[in-house]
């Protein structure tokens, strides 16, 4: 009995999704698109406040308005939460204070949403305005100014400091000494749906909510909490979400007070937010200021680095302290780091929080370390291909943090990537203003750790099939639209030998399916997969033996293929019936033999690994993915826009799925990363953010999106399902990078700075122009030896 | 007050009665249950709401539900032709254009109205085809697949009557 | 979501009813054609009149007519799209058709009017947004507040004209045909607006823009619309551009007029008669031109993009502009 055997594989088929159908047909089922007997309307009063204290409240003329069913404030769900156990610094409503604009203060709950906006509008708030706090270095200098007065460290949220060997020592080795600043600026989700959560309390005192969220688990671990509900009595469904990319993966407002106004009006309550309350609730991506030193040898060998950061956090910690984290642990890889020193500080503001988006922590870095690979590379006359291809890891080994390596085809991504997008032909010769470049990436699949500490598997899968056929896999995870419905059901598939449209895939509801933790930390197709994989070959080892028996061979010897069984050593018997038997068959006739029903569950959990260093309890995954871009661009002298020709991009995935999935995941990966290069930005006035909507806030439509090539390599990593990791968030990371490279390619200015807008390109463009015209190039070219070199 | 509406939603007659400031899309969502449109930004930024009057794309989020009285008014739900799918839709399916879903609705008849108009676009028509829809999820491409492969299916097949509707 | 305020909405027949109904409302009467900014305006409160008098209903303001004497009439309810498409449009008038299909989205353009366009309220990133944000700012000069929070000082707002397609139309020398209560006017596009971003344009209580009248092309005239923005859909410019030379380009030229937006409540005009008389459109009276027409523009913080960048986007996009009509590459790369 084998996974792969000679008939074709449901693997690797450039097929639609499970999902797709209702998808196309406008049948698929949001949370904004329920719609239950009574059912009320919530909204949220906000504070127009950045830092102030609430004097008074008073609801009462909005709890007299008729249609009014409820008012609640922030003394109605005192329970303090926070996704981080380390950092619970959030109410359902604010108590006593508000930390942005946008802070939430009431939620009321009315016949329509008309009169929900008008009892929004009754309600009065007095406010006493505090100082606030704006930038990190505010945050760092005003000890006065405390934006959690019970916080242990001031305005800092988290400082990491990691030290791996002597860095000094590997500066005084090294040749050449590249040192810079770097700007990654913040940026947001905007995910097409925004949030929206059902709160429904029955008469039995049992909670279900309805809601748009990438955590159904850790939502329903905090809905018992804040709620005082017993987490047995609470139920988390996840409807069709409308993406995510990180942004719906805290527990947010709406939810709990979508469930306490149903709670105390006995009637289903829907909240969903405008577009411009997403923008508030944010959680994307810290602004990172980083400090980057790096030495290497002639030879092209990396010999240390040093890295400091600063991170913007915004009011509330979100995942904070995770991204303080991933800020840094990443950077040894996939660049072989003998010596390693990394500080991050992550502070608090009075702005929306920053929190995970899409290459969680690691994108900024990134940023850094691949502009300053291509720097040393024109330092040391190196081609930025080689240098990276001299120091990338070998599978089998461990970082200098710690970090196990299983498999890594780097090396294969550039040579792909590369030979796909003319690379060396093209570099430097593409003329006046075109340039291309390269950046390179790694991600992971997955925490090794849970977010709370568990010892109890990350991913359960429960499988169940019967006399009709049909298998039914109920999973908790949250498909946000990467496709995770299609994986679990292709990789069941595969093994059972049937079509994945013949399946149902019950997916993120806390009552029917066992425990996932989530749609975070690209952990879904490695965790929810090998959970699925093991489930699905217990179910075909439960019939293998009576349809065995029946067909007069071994159980080792049947295939599964075509919704055919049988004896794999004679191909001729696959449609033969008395040889083999349809896979209904084989489940009747495991059924009759056993007297038992067919099912099984499966369960993941991470090999205990990166114990070497405490410190490292967040990087460490059981394999990484790897990613090598290519970008081909024009920039504009006069205007400073900078067009996109095209982007490659070759994703180490492990094994694809299903390739158009993959692809798909790649392909949204550079396009996110496209408009961070480009377009996106967060601009305040004060503490107010500028552009809180999709006009404002530019995303690029289809006109400012570049033709992006895919090429999946599949490393096969060991332990992954059928080899597969991520392919999620991993990509996004060279994206930025390989532009700013192409940028210096066509240019000979180096972009430290996101988003490359026309206005700081030219700003380059014209400093070096002024340079070069007074015959000076050291300000804009990476001289021989960086600034404050330490040789 | 209130004003009665009449007009066509996917080939049938709806008469409601329905206040002025109730946006198409809210009307169609509440009052028809058509839920198939979607509210991405309310402002007539994203595309999301779209849907087809009399043939043509509009944004169902800033347009008054009164204002398409007498008018033909086609939904994702009503894109589909004698009981199939649409072969826009089909497309969409097969080249996983769809990712999280949430946009596909009105991008499908963004793209039902392209190739309507323009059997056999370029890739830069389709580029602007799609423009007035944003998708956070698929940098485009796969839905650039999805519309090619329909443009050659729909080739062979005559235009349906919803389709073939465009009054002015 | 977002809801709209509650109102009365009228679909009058003709245009005298509309009229009357405008004259019988007056301040709180607006008036909807396509409802591309109205309506997301009114949701972010912007506006709340009690009444919306639709032009739906009067097919007497929609399509395109030839005008006696030559030129066309657009009512002033013909969709963006359908000015586009347009083939004596295209003809006659190309700039306007790329103007008309800059704006936001084909879908956009397809509901939107040239009405709507032309008399498209001025634009700011203080005033642009919701009730919500506005409040949390304070409001500003232009609704509900005292101050323009783009330059403290100033007595007037400084809101921007923002309308694609009024450049070109201005270059056009076309005119407006406004009718009221007491009566109809035809006035030119130019003098519809105002140098304060909250008292706009010149249009008198109760008057319907009811015709946009495009005289026949001068001979030997061309113009060019160009338009720069953050992303290619979906997005207001930050700067707009159209040009107009008169005369043979290799000989020397009669006229020359810049119409520079997005800078001001109105479109900057530069009349360059003085300066081009006689010359050859050369590289050198092409860069003249380019700064002839920037010098006045003085943009402010009104867009997310930098004043001074945008003005010195002017220079550029003049110039490259006027190097298509050279017959030089429009962009230098």
């Amino acid at each position: 009995m084998t996974d792969r055997p000679d008939a074709p594989s449901a693997l690797g088929q450039r097929a639609g999704k499970i999902d797709g159908p209702p998808k196309v047909t406008g049948a698929a089922v949001f949370a904004d698109d329920l719609r239950l007997p009574r059912m009320l309307i919530g909204k949220i009063l906000r504070s127009p406040h950045a830092h102030a204290r609430i004097a008074r409240i008073d609801v009462s003329r909005a709890r007299a308005l008729p249609g009014v069913h409820a008012v609640i404030t922030g003394e109605d769900l005192p329970e303090r939460y926070g996704v981080i156990p380390v950092s619970q610094d959030e109410t359902a409503l604010k108590i006593g204070k508000v930390r942005m604009v946008g802070d939430e203060v009431a939620a009321v709950a009315a016949v329509d949403e008309d009169t929900a906006l008008a009892a929004l509008a009754l309600i009065e708030v007095d406010y006493e305005p505090l100082p606030e706090i704006l930038t990190v270095e505010d945050a760092l200098t005003r000890s006065d100014v405390l934006i959690h007065e019970d916080a242990k460290n001031g305005n800092v949220t988290k400082r990491v400091f990691q030290r791996y060997g002597n860095v000094d020592e590997g500066f005084a080795e090294a040749d050449v000494i590249v040192e810079d600043e770097y700007l990654y600026e913040a940026s947001t989700h905007v995910p097409l749906e925004t949030h929206c959560a059902v709160g429904h309390y029955t008469p039995d005192g049992k909670l279900t909510v309805w809601s748009s969220t990438q955590i159904p688990h850790y939502l329903h671990r905090y809905l018992a909490r804040v709620l005082g509900i017993d987490a047995a009595r609470v139920r988390v469904i996840k409807p069709e979400v409308g993406a995510g990319y990180g942004g719906k993966s805290d527990p947010f407002p709406l939810e709990f007070c979508a469930a306490e106004l149903s709670r105390r009006t006995g009637r289903p309550v829907k909240i969903a937010y405008t577009r411009e309350e997403v923008f508030y609730a944010h959680r994307g991506r810290h602004q990172f200021k980083m400090w980057l030193k790096m030495g290497v040898k002639k030879s092209g060998e990396i010999t240390a680095i040093d890295y400091k950061c600063w991170l913007d956090g915004g009011a509330y910690s979100s995942f904070g302290v995770v991204t303080s984290y991933y800020a840094g642990v990443f950077m040894t890889l996939p660049y072989t780091l003998p010596r390693y020193r990394f500080e991050a500080i992550r502070v608090f503001t009075n702005k929306p929080p920053a929190g995970p988006k899409r290459g969680h922590g690691a994108i900024q870095p990134r940023f850094a370390l691949e502009l300053h690979i291509d720097k040393a590379a024109a330092a040391l006359g190196i081609d930025p291909v080689d240098l990276r291809r001299r120091n990338c890891v070998e599978p089998g080994t461990e970082t200098v943090n710690g970090l196990r390596i299983t498999s890594v085809a780097l090396k294969e991504c550039l040579d792909a990537v590369t030979k796909a997008s003319g690379y060396h032909e093209k570099r430097g010769r593409l003329g006046p203003n075109r340039g291309i470049g390269l950046a390179a990436s790694t991600y992971m699949c997955g925490a090794n750790h849970s977010i709370y500490a568990s010892e109890g598997p990350h991913s359960t899968v429960q499988m169940k099939l019967d006399r009709s056929g049909q298998v039914a896999i109920f999973s908790g995870t949250a498909d946000i639209g990467q496709g995770s419905v299609e994986m679990l059901g292709r990789i069941a598939a595969e093994v059972l030998g049937i079509s994945t449209r013949d399946m149902r895939v019950v997916e993120g509801d806390t009552d029917l399916t066992p425990v996932d933790l989530g749609s975070y930390s690209s952990r879904v197709t490695f965790m929810a997969g090998n959970a699925v994989l093991q489930a699905a070959r217990r179910c075909r080892d439960q019939l293998a033996g009576p349809v065995a028996a029946k067909l007069g061979c071994a159980p080792a010897d049947l295939v599964f293929r075509d919704h055919r069984i049988w004896p794999g050593d004679h191909p001729e018997w696959k449609d033969d019936p008395a040889h083999s038997l349809s896979f209904r068959q084989g489940v009747e006739v495991a059924e009759a033999a056993t007297g038992q029903g067919i099912g099984a569950m499966g369960s993941y959990r991470p090999p205990r690994i990166g114990s070497r260093f405490r410190q490292t309890s967040v990087g460490p995954s059981p394999a990484y993915s790897f990613t090598a871009q290519v970008a081909e661009v024009t920039v504009d002298p006069e205007t400073g826009e900078i067009s996109i020709d095209r982007i490659w991009a070759a994703h180490d995935c492990g094994k694809a799925i299903n390739p158009q999935v993959v692809e798909g995941q790649v392909e949204g990966c550079v396009y996110m990363g496209v408009g961070e290069a480009l377009l996106e930005e967060h601009v305040f006035r004060g503490a107010l953010y500028q552009s809180p909507s999709i006009l404002e806030y530019k995303i690029p439509t289809s006109l400012d999106t570049p033709p992006i090539e895919v090429l999946l390599v599949e490393s096969h990593d060991p332990e992954g399902p059928f080899g597969a990791k991520e392919a999620g968030e991993g990509p996004q990371l060279s994206t930025v990078p390989a532009i700013a490279n192409a940028v210096w390619d066509a240019t000979g200015v180096w972009m430290n700075e996101t988003p490359f807008l026309p206005e700081r390109v030219l700003k380059a463009l014209e400093a070096k122009r002024k340079a070069e015209a007074k015959g000076r190039t050291a300000a804009v070219a990476p001289a021989p030896r960086g600034s404050g070199s330490g040789t | 007050m209130r004003q009665i509406l009449r007009l066509t939603v996917n080939g049938e007659a709806a008469e409601s009665l329905v206040a002025p400031h109730q946006s198409l899309a809210d009307f169609l969502r509440e009052d028809l249950g058509l839920t198939g449109t979607k509210h991405g930004c309310d402002l007539g930024d994203c595309g999301a709401c779209t849907v087809l009057v009399d043939g043509e794309p509009r944004l169902s989020c800033i347009t008054l539900a009164l204002e398409c009285e007498g008018r033909e008014v086609t939904t994702i739900e009503g894109v589909a032709r004698d009981g199939r799918v649409h072969p826009v839709q089909e497309a969409f399916d097969r080249c996983v254009a769809a990712q999280c879903g949430y946009c596909t609705p009105g991008l499908v008849l963004s793209c039902v109205a392209l190739l309507r108009d323009n059997p056999s676009p370029s890739e830069a028509q389709i580029r602007a085809g799609l423009s007035g829809n944003i998708c956070r999820c698929t940098g485009y491409t796969k839905i650039m697949d999805a519309v090619r492969e329909a443009a050659v299916e729909l080739a062979g097949q005559a235009p349906s009557p919803a389709e073939g509707s465009r009054r002015d | 979501m977002m809801r709209l305020p509650a109102f009365d909405y009228r679909v009058p027949r003709e245009v005298g009813e509309a009229v009357s109904l405008l004259a019988e409302y007056g301040e709180d009467a607006k008036v909807l054609a396509g409802g591309t900014d109205l309506l997301p305006s009114m949701k972010q409160g912007l506006f709340t009149p009690k009444v919306l008098v639709s032009l739906r209903g009067m097919a007497e303001l929609r399509g395109i007519r030839d005008a006696e004497g030559g030129g066309l009439r657009v009512g002033a309810a013909t969709t963006l799209r359908d000015v586009a498409r347009d083939p004596r449009v295209l003809a006659l008038y190309p700039a306007l058709a790329d103007a008309c299909s800059t704006v936001a989205t084909h879908i956009i353009q397809g509901t939107g009017t040239l009405g709507g366009n032309v008399l498209l309220d001025t634009r700011c990133t203080y005033y642009n947004q919701s009730a919500f944000w506005r409040t949390a700012l304070g409001f500003c000069l232009k609704k509900g507040g005292d101050v323009c929070h783009v330059a403290r000082t100033s007595p007037t707002c400084m809101a921007t004209a923002s309308a694609d397609t009024v450049p070109a139309l201005i270059l056009m020398g076309a005119n407006a045909r406004l009718v009221g209560a007491a009566g109809e006017r035809v006035v030119p596009v130019e003098s519809l607006y105002t140098d304060d971003g909250r008292d706009w344009n010149t249009l008198r209580p109760g008057e319907l823009l009811t015709e946009v009248l495009l005289p026949p092309p001068a001979p030997g005239s061309a113009i060019l619309h160009r338009k720069m923005r953050r992303r290619q859909a979906i997005d207001y410019g930050f700067l707009l551009a159209a040009v107009r030379v008169d005369g043979d380009l290799a000989g020397g030229l009669t006229d020359a007029r810049v119409v520079v937006s997005c800078v001001g409540p109105r479109p900057v005009v530069t009349p360059l008669g003085d300066l081009v008389a006689g010359r050859p459109l050369t590289a050198e009276l092409a860069e003249e031109i380019a700064h002839a027409a920037a010098r006045p523009a003085a943009p402010l913080t009104t867009h997310g993009v930098m004043p001074s960048y945008r003005k010195k986007m002017i220079r550029v996009t003049v110039r490259r502009a006027l190097d298509t009509l050279r017959g030089e590459p429009s962009a230098a790369v």
